[in-house]
């Protein structure tokens, strides 16, 4: 007598079945979600790329919204600034005009006026604020920075104070965002509020115009100078965002190849187990449905 | 005639129990029976030995008690990793970044609205989208705990309810050992008892792990590996449990020593691990990250300065450990502490526009405040380690259920009943039987002949 065989071969058929209808499932559950991983154990290390990725990327979207911002914020103080670089420019050439030798006192006291009007504007342009900040005091964004005061060589006395401000507009990458007053309009030698004052003193008393003229101009050159701290920085920050769309996109594209299925790959697998249950089941259907009790006479 | 007589019997016999065969081709656990049929004593006739016919001896049934024993075994494994990986599978659930249900959203969001915090230091909406961040990081926390504390419980319900399970199988066994006993000393088959304690068996083994000593008076003693007693003759021991008070949860009890960790398969192993291992692990590394992240969050506060000019009060409801090194806890109770924007300490001088301290609170993201690795990835690492609990059970199921599947086809190969072997088999004891049946009538024939030569015509 042979091997003994399993006579219950249903049973094979059954759990050949089941094994199947496992895997349908899968391939099932990953096309319709179009993913290929579906709970943390279809792959563990990739679930924890997943966490990693999502991060990177959740802070490039903030650091993308902190640019926009930004850009907003600097664009205001730039066009500020040129204001004030085109105001010095005018009161640069009202103080040629006035030490000219045909322009008599009177012109002068005239031409002083409108060197007083541009002390006003420059003052104005000074305390710009922007979203309820003023863009020139430092750190000190809530406090107004100039006043006008009497007293003061200059004119005007500065409330701010003399520190920044820095963001991170990407990972590690901290910029400052704006330039105290007291930098951006005086420094040791040159003080863009004092030579008006002197300006219009000199034109007010006919004092030496010829050198406060000089002055307004060296004062005009700093701002210029300092100015392209803004026109710097407002490329750096579209330079940063073309990176991080960049960057960004290729956070997505590995985010995708981790999580998203292969739809012809998923297909594929869908339709293998649909032909092996057909084959299990044309099987199951053709074994053993006879046995011996069939072919023994009945009577 | 008593020759052809006895066959009559035994061919009959025979047959019942082809019949039987039959009858129980489908019974789970049911194992063929063959009837032993067995030449009855010679007899002295003269000088000649004439044989006497055939006796139907007994019923045995065909079993491999080898291997039952693997097949219990392996069922107790599979049980295990079953109940296991259905506990793990909840709590996988929890942390399902694949679907976006983790806390890997709310991680981000809170750092990011300090970073939002940091273009506009001043700004009480940004201020309050930042105490929101907190409430909902903490929120997040508080809910993933509170879940696996649930889950926890529910495993130490299934673990009483195990325990119980196992005191009505043993007790069963007891009983059928008791009856199959009475039923051997009587001489009679035992066979369909065993049967049955064969299938209270491997129920039991489905939910502890059993190792089964099979004696020589038919009865079976039952211990777990590790030797507890279950089951001596006619005797249980019942298992009991007791709520731990330090950890909340039931311990498993053979008469007063705790045995718990001691489980080693069965549906009670799955769960036992899955309740003191599996979530506490979990639950240990969530609290961890919540201790880090609140404790980070304070000191940073704390070197800030608020709105009003002050000092930055806690952010977080400082956590206080219960015992020394423990975090546990912290991720339950995680709430905010500020109840007003204002209190955000942005400033890292008192000038409120400042927003270096903001700047340095977003910059906890890139910091090493837990266990050395930032927030990100200790979450990260825990994303991973709960899916490698889940994949490896998994794929350890999977395997057992292959060799299971052997196994009970092999059992199925000597033990089941094939139709096909009945009918061969009812074939040979029907002609048998009416071969004796002839011979019978032949001697009636002979007889009748005997007694019709002495009958006057």
């Amino acid at each position: 007598m042979g091997i003994r065989v399993n006579p219950d071969v249903y049973s094979l058929v059954l759990s050949g079945l089941q094994a199947n209808t496992q895997r349908e499932d899968q391939a099932l559950q990953q096309i319709s979600s179009g993913q290929k991983l579906n709970s943390l154990s279809d792959n563990p290390s990739a679930a924890a790329t997943l966490v990693t990725l999502r991060m990177d990327s959740s802070s490039d979207t903030q650091y993308l919204q902190n640019i926009t911002s930004l850009t907003a914020g600097l664009q205001v103080a730039d066009s500020a600034l040129s204001s004030v670089v085109e105001a010095l420019t005018t009161a640069q050439s009202l103080g040629v005009e006035g030490a000219t030798g045909t322009v008599n006192a009177q012109n002068q006291k005239a031409i002083a006026q409108q060197v007083q009007g541009i002390q006003q504007e420059i003052l104005g342009l000074a305390n710009t604020s922007y979203n309820g900040e003023y863009l020139f005091s430092g750190t000190a964004t809530t406090t107004r920075p100039y006043v006008a005061d009497p007293s003061s060589p200059s004119g005007v006395t500065y409330n701010g104070n003399d520190n920044t401000n820095s963001v991170e507009i990407s990972e590690g990458q901290a910029m400052p965002i704006n330039l105290p007053g007291s930098q951006l309009f005086s420094n040791a030698t040159t003080n863009v509020f004092k030579s008006l004052q002197d300006l219009y003193t000199a034109l007010n008393t006919n004092g030496d115009i010829g050198s406060a003229t000089t002055e307004v101009g060296n004062a005009l050159n700093y701002v210029s100078a300092q100015q392209t701290f803004y026109g710097n920085s407002l490329d750096r920050l579209n330079n940063t965002q073309t990176f991080l769309n960049q960057e960004q996109l290729q956070l997505s594209e590995t985010e995708s190849n981790t999580l998203d299925v292969d739809m012809a790959t998923a297909v594929t697998n869908l339709s293998q187990t649909v032909v092996t249950q057909q084959a299990l089941l044309a099987a199951g259907g053709k074994i053993s449905q006879l046995n011996l009790f069939d072919y023994l006479p009945t009577s | 005639m008593s020759v052809a007589l006895q066959s009559l019997l035994a061919q009959q016999g025979a047959m019942g129990v082809v019949a039987n065969n039959i009858a129980n081709a489908n019974t789970p656990g049911y194992s063929r029976e063959i009837p032993i049929l067995e030449e009855s004593p010679p007899t002295l006739m003269g000088n000649t030995m004439v044989g006497t016919g055939v006796t139907m001896k007994s019923v045995e049934s065909v079993r491999d008690n080898i291997l039952n024993l693997r097949i219990q075994q392996e069922t107790s494994q599979q049980s295990s990793l079953n109940s296991y990986v259905a506990s793990m599978n909840q709590m996988e659930a929890l942390f399902n970044e694949t679907q976006g249900t983790g806390l890997q959203t709310v991680l981000s969001n809170f750092f990011n609205s300090f970073q939002s915090l940091a273009t506009d230091p001043t700004s009480s909406s940004l201020r309050q989208a930042t105490i929101t961040a907190g409430q909902d990081l903490a929120g997040a926390f508080k809910q993933t705990s509170q879940n696996l504390a649930t889950i926890q419980q529910g495993l130490d319900q299934s673990v009483v309810q195990a325990v119980q399970q196992v005191n009505q199988l043993t007790a069963q066994v007891a009983d059928l050992n008791q009856q199959i006993q009475t039923v051997s000393n009587a001489g009679q088959n035992p066979g369909s008892l065993e049967d049955q304690r064969d299938q209270v068996l491997q129920n039991l083994s489905g939910l502890i792990d059993t190792a089964v000593i099979y004696s020589n008076d038919g009865t079976v003693s039952v211990t777990t590996t590790h030797g507890t007693l279950l089951v001596v003759g006619n005797q249980s021991d019942a298992l009991t449990t007791q709520l731990d008070s330090a950890t909340g949860m039931h311990e498993v009890l053979a008469q007063g020593t705790d045995i718990t960790s001691a489980i080693a398969g069965g549906q009670l192993q799955g769960l036992i691990n899955a309740r003191d291992d599996g979530i506490p692990s979990a639950q240990s590394s969530l609290d961890n990250l919540a201790a880090g992240l609140i404790k980070a969050v304070n000191q940073q506060q704390n070197d800030g300065w608020d709105m009003n000019g002050e000092k930055g009060a806690d952010f977080f409801t400082p956590f206080t450990p219960s015992a020394s090194g423990s975090n546990a806890g912290a991720a339950a109770t995680m709430t905010v502490a500020l109840t007003a924007p204002d209190q955000i300490a942005a400033s890292s001088d008192g000038t409120q526009g400042d927003n270096g301290n903001a700047e340095a609170m977003a910059d906890l993201q890139n910091k090493p405040i837990v266990s050395g690795q930032t927030a990100g990835s200790y979450y990260s690492n825990l994303v991973d380690q709960v899916g490698n609990r889940v994949s490896n059970a998994t794929a350890e199921q999977e395997a057992v259920g292959l060799v299971l599947q052997q196994l009970s086809n092999q059992q199925s190969a000597i033990s089941g009943v094939s139709l096909d072997e009945e009918a061969a088999n009812l074939v040979l004891y029907q002609r048998a039987y009416e071969a004796a049946a002839r011979v019978i009538s032949v001697i009636d024939e002979l007889t009748s002949t005997t007694i019709s030569m002495f009958t006057p015509s």
